[in-house]
């Protein structure tokens, strides 16, 4: 690829580059209400995580977070538009439940309110949303197999025909081998739609399974039909590598293989972010780790899933801190790529913290806030933006919680309060958030791609449902416009309908729905 | 033998007198062979599991490990030989009181549990709880059935060899290793032919462990004294002895055959996904022990030359590394050959000549030649738990020689580095060799 070459020469000149547009946040916790600590020690070491949807119809993402040994909460978003985040913890919501590593939201039924996906150490379930945030649990309604297992990752896609979607559950150390768990890593399994599509028929075991920390149903190759990509932690399996599975409807699904193009990679996988970051057309995937982060794009073409790694000039290896004077290297878990200060590019926003007292590699490890600059180059700006979080953080949710057209970042720290970071920039660019609307199944038409005209480029956004670190978004996606007051949008549609260009402008919330075309919205 | 002489003395003590006049045993139930087994099975894994054990540290400390267990067996051995004044650094170690009784089992439960301490301190919290349920079973099962003040004095003796040990360890060079062996700076030579990195990752623009020659050698006298003549001159002139070894290089690795595939990967030996290669010398031990029911003798004798021998080598081997600072076989294919070409195993982060994997196995070749025999076939099972076959050799020397080649098939090195690798092995593991350890 042209642009990984032209990369490839470009260290000097990244260097010597001027830094993007930096946003400004500040320590929005206290005053946000939000309270809650993700508790437990080593079946807590991994997770917990957060999800990030709208669970009263109001357009603000409310949020739920994952608490370990303590009780997850939900907590209802409060706050008026462009104002200060707010929020209130809702009371007997029906998903306050123990042993919580993460949650995805999903609208499973197709009834036009969101569900909750709950991973946690045990048995996982699903809750079905019944409206003003009240959920009621599904698990056994739907048939969902949640296993008894530490569950560490999720995603999820509507393969072509089905009016149910298919559920990717992720799996990590079998808890019976706390004192030697290595080689013990447990199975991820996949739960399709029963015949009748209103339930899920019995799991088909991922196998071979390689402790898993995070897994994401993605068209890497613009085909229509996506695969699962999964990041699986060296640390604990023996023989195992990261994976990507076909997942073709009808079929057994089955891994990509050397002989597909696939390339042998072992690290300790942790999370995933995903986004077409140079405009090529196709995801980079970037996977988080110990030590080194790997951001990778698709080699050679789209028939083969080659990746090849980015070149550190890039900037986003983020091996290790770049404030609090600990020189060892880092450990990263929840990734998201946003465009956070509305130029139009996307950033990279990393969650880091220590395991657990491991000297090898950093304590004091602060998280990543990586800007993109016009060079395709990414700049360290946490520091320079005011947000710089030194606890050990897991999950993450870069959101706009206050539909201000600025993104701000809530992350779970082990054993202490969430943090939540409002964005208080005042001079940043243009910018435009829309939802997608769909009649019938997969109302919130996962698997489409947005696509955003800024000047003589095309932002893109593929609409997902998994990755990051156990912590999933739904709602309004976001697109920096830098300084254009107006752009057209289109939307290719999960089975493949391309809609046309749509003139919309800037700094509006839309939703978009197959139908109709853009229609602005207000957030009530 | 002290442990057997106790043992006689209480079997006839226990005849004559019967069960009640000795309600518990005075010997461990746990015989010292099965302590040595059971925490270099932990050794092995957490040497694959502690991200600072990269090959070279791993080597070091195998040295230290198997030099505490041998001197904690040959404390209790009449006809064994303390490495004490043999080993660079090693004055003395601690003596056992006169005429007093200790259980063997518990001295080298102890001295490895200790150790074990010593030297996974930095371990994750899967380790940490490793290390602690594993002392926990161990102390408990070992301790059974000995009398108190045996098992107390022994436990005591077993942690001041290992305390000894670790103190003579500090002082080295090689005790504090920061960044995962990565040194925060380093001025790469410029020129070609130089060493460049070979990969997109941060931590490894810079070569790992570029000092790691300034230790203190073991038996060997010095880094640099099995050190080698210059590998073939720098040139892309295709009719150069340089060309032509990267052309073969390039060639091999473009027409592999599966056996030759299987060789490659079966030596592979990354670090974090395996026992590295000086681990994988000592799991062949460890599985010879096991087959053979070698006596803890033999086998503590094994594992210290074999962890010398490795240490020495990556010492002398990386004095060569930094000297001749060669550039890897891919770079140079990318850049004269074929920028497309890519290599089957992962280049290591550091320079090319000589190949680490060769001098440390032709290292532990010849020291086990020594101990257990020139023609001694084996099988190696050391990957069978990720999934990779056994493999048979008739001799170590055909196991080094394997290993060495693999390195070629895996594009990572050079023919000269390979063969000559193997010679500075040999020359390093005669060292470890010539150690006095029976009487």
């Amino acid at each position: 690829m042209k642009r990984l070459l032209a990369l490839a020469l470009i260290s000097s000149a990244a260097q010597a580059a001027e830094l993007p547009a930096i946003p400004h946040f500040a320590d929005a916790t206290k005053s946000s209400g939000l309270h809650s600590v993700y508790k437990g020690e080593w079946q807590y070491m991994v997770g917990g995580g957060v999800a990030t949807f709208d669970c009263n119809g109001d357009g603000f993402p409310d949020v739920f977070i994952a608490g370990g040994e303590n009780k997850a909460k939900l907590f209802i978003n409060t706050s008026k538009r462009g104002g200060a985040i707010k929020f209130e913890e809702a009371r007997n919501a029906g998903v306050e439940l123990d042993h919580v590593t993460g949650a995805y939201p999903l609208d499973i039924d197709g009834d036009g309110i969101m569900d909750l996906v709950v991973l946690r150490v045990g048995q996982s379930k699903v809750y079905r949303g019944l409206g003003h945030c009240k959920f009621e649990d599904a698990t056994a309604k739907w048939n969902i197999d949640g296993g008894d297992a530490w569950a560490t990752a999720f995603s999820a896609t509507w393969e072509k025909g089905n009016r149910w979607p298919t559920l990717a559950f992720g799996t990590y150390i079998d808890r019976k081998f706390e004192n030697e768990p290595w080689g013990h890593c447990t199975d991820n399994w996949l739960l399709r739609p029963n015949e009748a599509q209103n339930g899920f028929a019995p799991r088909i075991a991922l196998t071979p399974s390689y402790c898993s920390l995070s897994m994401l149903f993605t068209d890497w190759n613009r085909s229509g039909t996506p695969s699962l990509r999964v990041a699986n932690d060296r640390e604990y399996y023996q023989g195992g590598q990261e994976q990507m599975w076909k997942v073709k409807p009808g079929e057994a699904p089955s891994l990509y293989t050397l002989a597909d193009g696939w390339k042998f990679q072992r690290f300790w996988g942790m999370g995933i972010a995903s986004a077409d970051i140079t405009g090529s057309g196709y995801p980079a995937i970037f996977t988080t780790s110990m030590a080194d982060q790997r951001l990778q794009f698709l080699g050679g073409d789209a028939q083969h899933p080659t990746y090849k790694d980015a070149p550190f000039a890039m900037g986003t290896s983020a091996h290790r801190p770049f404030a609090g004077g600990d020189t060892r290297p880092s450990t990263g878990w929840h990734a998201q790529f946003e465009d956070v200060n509305n130029d139009g590019r996307y950033d990279l926003f990393i969650a880091k913290g220590n395991v657990d007292k491991m000297p090898d590699f950093a304590q004091k490890d602060p998280s990543n806030l990586l800007l993109q600059d016009a060079d395709g180059t990414f700049v360290e700006a946490a520091d320079k933006s005011g947000l710089l979080n030194f606890g050990e953080a897991r999950g993450a949710a870069v959101a706009d919680f206050n539909l201000s057209g600025k993104l701000s970042v809530l992350i779970v720290n082990r054993h202490e309060n969430v943090k939540l970071w409002q964005n208080v920039s005042t001079a940043l660019g243009h910018w435009l958030e829309l939802r997608l609307q769909q009649d019938g199944p997969n109302r919130d038409a996962i698997g489409a791609w947005i696509e955003v005209k800024l000047g003589d480029k095309v932002m893109r956004r593929e609409i997902t449902s998994g990755g990051g670190h156990v912590s999933g978004q739904n709602g309004f996606w976001h697109f920096g416009l830098a300084a254009q007051t107006e752009t057209q949008v289109r939307v290719i549609w999960p089975e493949g309908t391309t809609g046309e260009w749509q003139d919309v402008k800037a700094d509006k919330l839309y939703l978009i729905s197959k139908a109709g075309g853009p229609k602005a919205v207000d957030a009530h | 033998m002290l442990r057997h002489k106790i043992s006689a003395a209480l079997f006839i003590a226990f005849t004559v007198f019967g069960a009640d006049a000795f309600a518990a045993p005075a010997a461990s139930t746990v015989a010292p062979e099965a302590v040595l087994k059971q925490w270099y099975h932990l050794i092995l894994t957490l040497v694959r599991h502690t991200a600072t054990y990269s090959p070279p540290l791993a080597s070091r400390n195998f040295a230290y490990l198997g030099v505490a267990s041998y001197e904690a067996v040959a404390s209790g051995d009449d006809h064994l030989i303390s490495l004490a004044g043999q080993l660079q650094g090693l004055k003395s170690l601690p003596q056992r009181e006169k005429g007093k009784a200790y259980d063997e089992s518990l001295v080298l439960d102890a001295t490895l549990a200790q150790s074990m301490q010593n030297f996974f301190g930095n371990t994750g919290p899967s380790g940490q709880n490793a290390l602690r349920a594993m002392e926990h079973k161990m102390m408990h099962d070992v301790s059974q059935g000995v009398a108190p003040d045996v098992a107390s004095r022994s436990t005591a003796y077993g942690k001041a060899i290992a305390a000894q040990i670790f103190a003579w360890s500090k002082t080295d060079g090689g005790a504090t290793i920061a960044n995962m062996g990565f040194p925060l700076k380093y001025e790469l030579k410029k020129g070609p032919g130089h060493w460049v990195p070979t990969n997109q990752q941060g931590l490894q623009q810079m070569p790992l462990l570029p000092y790691w020659e300034k230790n203190r050698p073991f038996a060997m006298p010095a880094a640099a004294t099995c050190d080698l003549p210059p590998p073939p001159a720098y040139s892309e002139d295709t009719n150069s002895d340089f060309y032509k070894q990267a052309l073969e290089v390039h060639d091999t690795k473009n027409s592999l055959n599966d056996e030759q595939k299987a060789i490659a990967r079966f030596w592979s030996d990354d670090p974090m996904l395996s026992p590295t290669p000086p681990g994988h010398w000592v799991s062949i031990v460890m599985q010879i022990s096991e087959r053979d029911h070698l006596p803890v003798a033999k086998t503590a004798d094994a594992l210290a030359r074999v962890g010398v021998a490795v240490a020495d080598a990556f010492i002398g081997c990386w004095h060569t590394k930094m000297e001749y600072d060669l550039v890897r076989p891919v770079t140079y294919i990318k850049k004269v050959i074929d920028p497309k070409w890519e290599t089957l195993l992962i280049t290591p982060p550091f320079p090319e000549y000589a190949s680490g994997h060769s001098v440390q196995s032709g290292a532990a070749a010849a020291v086990l030649n020594k101990v257990l025999g020139d023609h001694f076939a084996f099988d190696d099972s050391t990957h069978v738990q990720d999934n990779i076959p056994t493999r048979h050799f008739a001799s170590f020397d055909d196991a080094a020689k394997e290993a060495a080649v693999s390195r070629l098939y895996g594009g990572i090195h050079f023919r000269a580095a390979i063969e000559r690798g193997l010679d500075q092995g040999h020359c390093i593991g005669a060292f470890a060799a010539a150690l006095k350890t029976v009487k």
